[in-house]
């Protein structure tokens, strides 16, 4: 990023402002995400304006923070957006779904262009010369009426430089632009103070225009009438009275036709008030002090001394700001810090250490004599307790809430709803559910699919739906809970639903072994069949089809599982229910030999002692056992890990039933050790992948302790 | 050694303001807005605030003329450091009792100047 400084002002600078950088694309994005979501939320025929004030501010902060940092074509982009924004919050001009449309897809644009800025990438950023002619035209094309014609805005350098007040150019351009004759109203005040404010503004600030009351009987008591006289636009004076004023006690009335005034020669006095505003040399080099104001530097030529002197000291007693603080829409930074991930991720660690050694000594405890050791195992307690809780508060940690996944939503469907032709309502419930970042990373796919499916698949056309006797808007609820010790998401649909009779048909025209009386929840469980998804599926079955297997096995993979509901003709569920945190899992350990394993709780259906009788051998290695009239492989984990076995007499004689991608299997092992909460380690990144293990764990006596893999095991039986 | 508030919504620009005050030697205290740096202005005096003028809850101006009418800050120099760079913007600054403005983006080499010129 060797051309980062082009931008950054003339003076040759130490200070390295890369190391900002960071900071910077951090709250751009995060600006880039706030206006995102004011703008879908936005009700184009009610915005307020502490909304469209909230994403002016969003544009505005991040053309601030892109001009500073020197990414101009940032800058350039969200200054254009900043200038139509700066249109809408100053009611010049209404805001229109175009509107929203251009604005959305700039800070996607405006998204990528960050992108390539934070990976050294520039120059393989979009182009965005079409997107700044939109708002261009946007702006231009209503905003003719607007009295003062926005800046040219040749770059991004040019367009934040100040524009120098010389003394003769805001009267020249006052004569240009034509002085408007005003009557100003302002009603029901509550201080007369409040007017001599207002008046007071056109003496402080050159070039607004003269202002004089009238006197008239019909003037009520807490009301004043003045002949205003300035070439300003409604909006900017009423910005300015708003200091004053609330903007429903003023009224602005054209008086006469600018025509017919005759030109009113500048007096003396404003002229001098006008050389007194700034230097025109600072001005140039970007900033400047006003004379006289408290703390300016005293002005070392003579001619500046004659100015009015800046009422800024006494005024401010007379101008209380009526002008209400603006709560709301962007909300104060929260009291929150950054923490690198990896950091978070040690002291998870750390803790997960803490728990096996806090295990082990009470483990190793409990052989001591209460009646001696009394201090010792009360301490040993406490320290189990406080234990826990700082795991828990340390998980925590890594949690944050389903909102983070679910606000990405309502974009994507309206973008795909208006590209379908659909009307699609997206409702969500549950944002505040936490849910561990690993988790969050990995399920946001799987659900963009299940919502994507819902409104190109479910949802039917609004024609169609009307015809059906349904609103013609569909609605996509998804909807996040704890339950237990799990999280349940659901994406729901008002739409079409599955059709039974196509799913079996398809199944049957693919050779997959199904039968007419098969339950409903099995019927639905077919289309996470791999190979069932296909374009065709998609069309002429109800259309669940593409990618369902890959959302299921993304879903599996995280220890989750998925269900699904459906109605023909009232639309369908789907239920992803998965474990709160990857780091932690609930395990059942068994031993095999002198070796200890952990099964996923999840996965564990049931366990029995074994029967000889009801094992049947099918040839070589290959055994079944029957559970309740079902025939079920056995698989025997001193074989599959090879376990040396000393005591030769022993022999696997306790069964588990473990259920995985929708099948189940019997595991072989010796004993059953118990349940307990596991810290889960990542075998691969610590030594390489093993083949039917999961990852691993550290077990209260300090042994390290294998974690199966369910899915990898029922698979390898079906071979 | 000087004493300076600067106040802006952005952490970035907050940082980078900081940043190179500290860097020239002077002691900096943040607001977030101008809510907070009214907040942090009881009880302590500045020798100089920087403030933005765009943020939520109170802007700029706002800040600067709820500052004027604090006793301790009648003669502290407040500096509008702003992309707001329209005379309008600017009228309404010295209207507010402002000591001076400075234009986003901004030289940090620049910045120190200006602040130099009005601490002595």
């Amino acid at each position: 990023m060797a051309d980062v400084h082009q931008d950054s002002g003339g003076a040759g600078t130490d200070i390295d402002l890369s190391q900002f950088y960071q900071i910077f694309f951090e709250e751009a994005g995060e600006n880039l995400d706030q206006m995102e979501q004011m703008l879908l939320n936005l009700n184009l025929e009610t915005a307020d304006d502490e909304e469209l004030n909230g994403i002016f501010r969003c544009a505005h902060s991040i053309k601030g923070g892109a001009a500073t940092f020197g990414f101009s074509d940032v800058a350039e982009l969200t200054h254009k957006m900043e200038s139509l924004l700066d249109k809408l919050r100053r009611h010049e001009l209404k805001p229109t779904s175009v509107m929203v449309d251009v604005l959305l897809e700039s800070a996607d644009a405006a998204r990528a262009l960050l992108a390539c800025h934070q990976s050294g990438t520039v120059g393989q950023g979009p182009a965005t010369a079409d997107l700044v002619q939109r708002i261009q035209a946007i702006v231009a094309g209503d905003a003719a009426a607007a009295a003062p014609p926005p800046a040219p805005v040749a770059s991004p350098v040019v367009a934040v430089a100040p524009v120098a007040l010389t003394p003769s150019a805001a009267p020249a351009s006052a004569e240009a632009s034509g002085v408007r004759h005003l009557i100003l109203r302002l009603s029901k005040l509550d201080h007369a103070a409040q007017a001599d404010a207002v008046a007071e503004l056109f003496r402080d600030i050159p070039g607004l225009g003269d202002i004089k009351p009238v006197l008239a009987p019909d003037i009520a008591a807490n009301e004043r009438v003045y002949d205003v006289q300035t070439s300003s636009s409604n909006e900017d004076l009423l910005d300015l009275f708003a200091f004053h004023v609330a903007r429903e006690q003023v009224s602005i009335q054209e008086a006469e036709p600018v025509a017919t005034l005759p030109p009113e020669p500048p007096s003396a006095e404003s002229v001098k008030v006008e050389t007194s505003v700034s230097h025109p040399t600072p001005a140039a080099e970007g900033y400047g002090f006003f004379d006289g104001a408290p703390g300016a530097p005293k002005p070392g030529d003579s001619a500046a001394k004659v100015a009015v002197a800046a009422p800024a000291a006494e005024a401010p007693k007379a101008m209380h700001s009526v002008k209400a603080p603006s709560a709301g829409a962007l909300q104060p930074e929260a009291a929150t810090i950054r923490v690198a991930i990896s950091k978070v991720d040690q002291l998870i660690n750390l803790v997960g250490e803490l728990v096996i050694t806090q295990a082990m000594l009470a483990q190793n405890s409990r052989s001591l004599d209460p009646t001696v050791y009394q201090q010792l195992l009360t301490g040993l307690s406490d320290l189990d307790r406080n234990t826990r809780d700082l795991q828990e508060s340390v998980m925590s940690i890594r949690m944050i809430p389903m909102s983070i996944v679910f606000s990405r939503f309502p974009r994507m469907l309206r973008d795909l709803a208006g590209k379908l032709g659909k009307k699609v309502d997206f409702v969500t419930q549950g944002e505040a559910t936490e849910l561990d970042k690993g988790l969050v990373e990995k399920i946001t796919d799987p659900l963009t699919h299940l919502v994507r499916n819902s409104c190109d698949h479910g949802i039917e056309m609004p024609q169609d739906r009307v015809r059906a006797g349904k609103p013609e808007t569909g609605t996509i609820t998804l909807s996040a809970a704890h339950q237990g010790g799990s999280i349940v998401i659901e994406v729901r649909d008002d739409g079409k639903g599955m059709s039974r009779s196509k799913i079996l048909a398809k199944a049957r025209e693919r050779g997959m072994e199904v039968s007419d009386s098969m339950p409903d929840a099995e019927v639905w469980q077919l289309i996470f069949a791999p190979g069932f998804s296909t374009a065709e599926v998609v069309t002429d079955v109800s259309g669940r089809g593409v990618g369902m297997d890959v959302v299921k096995r993304n879903i599996t993979a995280l220890n989750g599982t998925v269900e699904i509901e459906s109605a023909e003709g009232y639309g369908m569920r789907v239920s992803v229910r998965l474990p709160l945190t990857l780091a932690i899992m609930d395990g059942m350990s068994v031993g095999v030999g002198n070796e200890v394993y952990i099964l996923p709780l999840s996965s564990v259906v049931e366990s029995f002692q074994v029967r000889s009788e009801a094992v049947s051998t099918l040839g070589q290695d290959s055994r079944v056992v029957k559970v309740r009239d079902e025939y079920m492989p056995v698989i025997e984990l001193e074989k599959v890990f090879q376990v040396p076995r000393f005591n030769t007499d022993k022999t696997s004689d306790m069964m588990v039933v473990i259920e995985a991608d929708g099948s189940r299997v019997v595991l072989l092992v010796d004993e059953l050790l118990g349940q307990q909460q596991v810290v889960v380690k990542n075998l691969e990144s610590n030594y390489r992948k093993v083949p039917n293990v999961s990852g691993a764990t550290i077990l209260g006596d300090g042994k390290v302790a294998l974690i199966l893999d369910t899915a990898a095991l029922v698979r390898r039986s079906r071979h | 050694m000087a004493v300076i508030l600067t106040v802006d919504d952005s952490p970035s620009m907050r940082k980078m303001v900081s940043f190179t005050l500290i860097a020239a030697g002077y002691q900096v205290v943040e607001a977030v807005d101008g809510v907070d740096a009214f907040e942090k202005a009881q009880g302590q005096a500045f020798d100089l605030v920087l403030t933005d003028q765009n943020m939520p809850r109170m802007d700029g101006l706002g800040l600067t003329r709820k500052l004027r009418e604090h006793p301790d800050f009648k003669s502290t120099p407040i500096l509008m450091l702003t992309t707001e760079s329209s005379d309008l913007m600017k009228q309404a600054g010295r209207a507010a009792g402002a000591t001076g403005w400075l234009v986003k983006p901004f030289d940090p080499v620049r910045l120190i100047e200006v602040i130099k010129k009005v601490i002595k």
